[in-house]
């Protein structure tokens, strides 16, 4: 065998065990899903959960209370958590290879200090942007309208003067300090109980999904995540640099300011219903990255799918440990945190560049 | 730029890039000494901003003032409430100034601060640990406890980088990716810690967590001067082989520079300076990401001058912030700095010079 030959082998090889990673991803998601519906607080086996389960869709509910927990409590929980761990992951690759940056995430534009703002102004003042609204949804609207402030800024920003990808950044974290100082100010001066429901509600918890909310929040996704992954061949191009990109066709400023809008909207989606869960969308593209490769093309949907699987097994812990349990963004980094640096030092590469 | 310049324009571009820099020096450290002098006279208003200053220089200089005269109360009021804040803010904003200029040179990124391989999530743990479950390293309690905590905390997370440094690559993105699972780690047992406590000691705590100088005495003073002395001057040693570092791993190896040794140097370095300032503070925000990039769109990113300007910068604005806050009252002073930072920060950026500093 020619050296060449071994080369290509090799190539088929390691290109094999990638899409492999990606399938297992894929299914562990799935699997999960199904898991999870069998968790929580009320006690009902796996088993006869999957059974109400199947009971639910052939049309014959057995027991109503069971029924309840399994189909309109535990469902739409998963699939919600599924989504929005599979949004933030793709968010965090679309940023990461917009801002040429590891550390760039789905929050890197200040959206989830904008969301925050916007909640903190309805729990505390009663100040709502939609002033027909009030109570939880007011806190919602108020939060997703917020969030986009930012990138709004920005955007109006880069119509006068051409951006780098640095000064997107840099940019970014002023308007974020200008938002979180206010809602530290409001925190502060605050009641200790008010302070405690507002950090309650940034802390992030899926509880809030229910079957009202969550086509809002899986067509957000979707329909962006479906957007996002057609530009993929050009995120590839842009993880090299702008003048890389330009060279292979790529309008670079163009493509980073629709890309930035798409991941703000989505992620203000997901926000303003959850809360700020963090970790999922900075460090789920690096594992990902890890086992599969940096090409977008794969890459995009194992981070999608490590995402969906991460953030349900992350809320399955949460809801076992109950009402005043672990929050599902405390569980994700107190197990993520450590699972990453050993897959860091494990693989010992070059996670970036 | 035009590439056909006689050398006397070069000459006296030189020379005005040259003035800019010590103008914003001159103007940084002016600046200090004046809002020193109007925090005295806010505190005690019987005295005018130059008898203040006269006050000050004849402590310093050991006059006695014969007891309950006008000058012996000035003395007393001034010295005892003022200068430990003042004392406080100017060594916390210089120092977390140059720890920032550092970091980012170190890990070639603009997103980094002091804060980047989680010493701020390590500190929290371990004030907010001795703040809500009580317990402290040889059980001191109140203050000191926290104090102790919190120093020894926010070390957790660089010595665990430095002691997994050995097994994975010493790059940049390696290092940050690295305390960032450690911070979100750290901020997670943080965050679990809030959420399960009541909500009178969860404001507290979130008080701790935003940093404030209120709780600054002259106790605190020496521990935080000595190691920001000795730690600027090590950086500022080490400048021209930061200078270096930034044209990146490759380019620095082949010029003589051990970068993985260097780098876990500066980081012990950077997270001693960061720790003896947080444990007393809280977390102070904003000034060690900000002011080093103000600094370099002013005058460019030489470090030899960025590293001594940043932290004549970084303790004018946490002077000026603290001043601010306490006149308005209640407010705390990283939330003034970030109101009145950020948009000079983003006009910055904006509206930066080809030629002078381009971020990075």
């Amino acid at each position: 065998m020619s050296i060449i030959d071994e080369f290509i082998d090799r190539y088929h090889r390691l290109s094999r065990r990638r899409l492999m990673f990606a399938v297992l991803f894929f299914v562990v998601a799935a699997v999960s899903v199904i898991m999870s519906l069998g968790f929580g607080t009320y006690h009902i086996s796996l088993t006869e959960a999957l059974n109400t389960f199947i009971d639910h869709i052939s049309g014959g509910v057995v027991d109503r209370k069971d029924d309840l927990y399994v189909w309109d409590i535990r469902l739409p929980r998963a699939i919600g958590a599924a989504f929005i761990g599979a949004g933030l992951a793709m968010g965090g690759v679309v940023m990461q290879n917009l801002m040429q940056n590891p550390l760039a995430e789905p929050y890197t534009m200040g959206v989830s200090s904008g969301a925050f703002l916007g909640a903190v102004l309805s729990m505390m003042l009663g100040f709502s942007v939609v002033p027909a609204l009030s109570g939880d949804m007011a806190v919602v609207c108020n939060a997703f309208l917020f969030s986009l402030i930012p990138v709004a800024i920005i955007t109006l920003v880069s119509r006068f003067k051409k951006l780098s990808p640095t000064a997107i950044i840099l940019l970014g974290i002023a308007i974020m300090y200008v938002f979180s100082s206010i809602t530290q100010y409001l925190m502060v001066t605050a009641e200790a109980e008010t302070l405690a429901s507002a950090y309650h509600w940034r802390v992030g918890s899926l509880s809030k999904v229910t079957w009202e909310n969550l086509p809002f929040l899986v067509v957000f996704v979707t329909v962006i995540s479906v957007i996002l992954y057609t530009f993929h061949r050009k995120l590839d191009a842009m993880y090299s640099g702008d003048r890389c990109a330009q060279t292979l066709g790529v309008n670079p400023s163009l493509l980073r300011g629709v890309c930035l809008v798409l991941v703000s909207l989505m992620t203000a989606a997901v926000v303003s219903f959850t809360g700020t869960i963090g970790f999922i969308g900075l460090v789920g593209p690096h594992i990902a990255r890890m086992f599969v490769g940096s090409s977008n093309k794969l890459l995009m949907p194992s981070a999608v799918a490590f995402g969906a699987a991460f953030l349900i097994l992350a809320d399955t812990v949460a809801k076992v440990s109950g009402v005043n349990g672990l929050p599902v963004g405390v569980i994700s980094s107190m197990v993520g945190g450590p699972l990453f640096l050993y897959i860091l030092i494990k693989k010992n590469r070059k996670v970036w560049m | 730029m035009n590439p056909i310049e006689s050398s006397d324009e070069l000459v006296t571009r030189y020379h005005r890039q040259a003035l800019r820099k010590l103008l914003v020096l001159v103007v940084s450290v002016v600046g200090v000494i004046v809002v020193v002098g109007l925090f005295s006279v806010s505190v005690y208003d019987s005295v005018s901003i130059m008898e203040a200053y006269g006050i000050i220089w004849d402590h310093i200089m050991g006059v006695q003032h014969a007891p309950r005269s006008t000058e012996w109360w000035a003395d007393r009021f001034i010295w005892n409430t003022v200068m430990p804040r003042v004392v406080a803010a100017i060594v916390a904003g210089a120092s977390l100034a140059a720890a920032g200029a550092l970091m980012q040179s170190l890990m070639n990124n603009p997103l980094a601060d002091p804060y980047s391989t989680g010493i701020s999530s390590g500190a929290c743990f371990g004030a907010i640990m001795a703040l809500v479950l009580g317990l402290t390293i040889n059980s001191l309690s109140g203050q000191s406890g926290m104090v102790v905590n919190a120093f020894l905390g926010s070390l957790i997370p660089v010595a665990i980088v430095i002691l997994i440094s050995k097994r994975m690559p010493v790059s940049p993105a390696s290092l940050i990716l690295v305390g960032t699972a450690l911070s979100y780690f750290f901020s997670s047992m943080v965050t679990y810690m809030m959420v399960i406590t009541d909500a009178d000691t969860l404001q507290n705590a979130y008080i701790w967590q935003v940093g404030t100088l209120d709780t600054v005495t002259w106790e605190s003073i020496p521990l935080m001067f000595g190691v920001t002395v000795v730690g600027s001057a090590f950086v500022m040693f080490l400048s021209r082989q930061l200078n270096i570092l930034s044209l990146g791993d490759a380019n620095a190896k082949t010029l003589g520079l051990d970068v993985e040794k260097f780098r876990i140097v500066c980081l012990l370095v950077m997270a001693v300076m960061t720790a003896s300032i947080v444990c007393f503070t809280g977390t102070i925000g904003f000034l060690g990401l900000v002011a080093p990039h103000l600094v370099r769109l002013l005058i460019g990113s030489d470090n030899r001058f960025v590293i001594p300007i940043a932290m004549a910068m970084g303790a004018f604005i946490l002077v000026l912030a603290d001043y601010i806050a306490m006149s308005v009252s209640d407010v705390p002073v990283g939330v003034v700095m970030s109101i009145i930072g950020s948009p000079i920060f983003f006009a910055l950026i904006l509206w930066q010079k080809k030629g002078y500093g381009t971020v990075y």
